[in-house]
């Protein structure tokens, strides 16, 4: 089963200049790690919305926080435990957050009561 | 370019409308187009889990990383010629209009 992880820069972490190569090759060996990468800062975001059929675009993350995505891992793992374990080394846990989510496929075929946006309207 | 997409639950967004949901034809154009590289829904932010680890304590919480209004519903990794492309695969999302959307340029880590 698939999961997402967001690595998470967090105020509240603790000072650390530790490089998440050792845990990436250590996950790749093991082929929990399917892929991942870094994202520009906030500071490179772009929102986009349509209202009353009109593309609506800002600068920014979709919301103001302390806390912002940096990057993110795909993960093959047997359960959120292993997954969460999985993250618990990564070393953003400690100096930063890492968020886990399941990934929830879209089975296009009953397109659209499983999309995201009737998900979210219920 | 690669775009990392949130997809993006919005409680100020227009009411959804389950007629005009388009996420099929979306799926379609943008993998025929070869744009959408690799895509998900996400379980609910409410099964999310935040790991962060505090003078050696692993501590796990319930939730998202952040309290927001939107929460993240899921995700699209793009391929497009520049920021103006990734735009427009943006806006034709359904979530564009019953939620947002925000774009994130790779940093690729050398």
């Amino acid at each position: 089963m698939e999961y997402l992880m967001f690595v998470v820069v967090d105020p509240t972490g603790e000072p650390s200049d530790e490089s998440p190569e050792a845990w990436v090759e250590e996950l790749d060996a093991a082929g929990t790690r399917l892929h991942g990468d870094r994202l520009r800062p906030i500071e490179d975001a772009t929102t986009v919305r349509v209202r009353n059929g009109e593309v609506i675009v800002t600068d920014g993350p979709f919301t103001e926080s302390k806390e912002w995505i940096a990057g993110y891992d795909l993960l093959e793992c047997d359960s959120l435990e292993e997954a969460v374990a999985a993250a618990a080394k990564h070393p953003m846990a400690r100096a930063g957050a890492v968020e886990v989510r399941a990934a929830w496929p879209i089975d296009l075929g009953d397109s659209p009561e499983s999309s995201p946006a009737r998900e979210a309207a219920q | 370019m690669k775009y990392f997409m949130f997809v993006v639950e919005d409680p100020t967004a227009e009411p959804y409308v389950p007629e005009e949901d388009n996420i099929g034809a979306w799926v379609e154009e943008m993998t025929a187009r070869g744009v959408n590289q690799k895509g998900d829904r996400l379980r609910p932010a409410s099964e999310a889990k935040t790991v962060r680890i505090r003078s050696g304590e692993t501590l796990i919480t319930d939730g998202p990383f952040t309290e927001s209004r939107e929460v993240i519903a899921g995700y699209d990794i793009l391929e497009c010629a520049d920021l103006d492309e990734a735009i427009e695969v943006a806006s034709k999302h359904p979530m564009a209009r019953f939620g947002r959307i925000e774009i994130r340029p790779f940093w690729i880590w050398e």
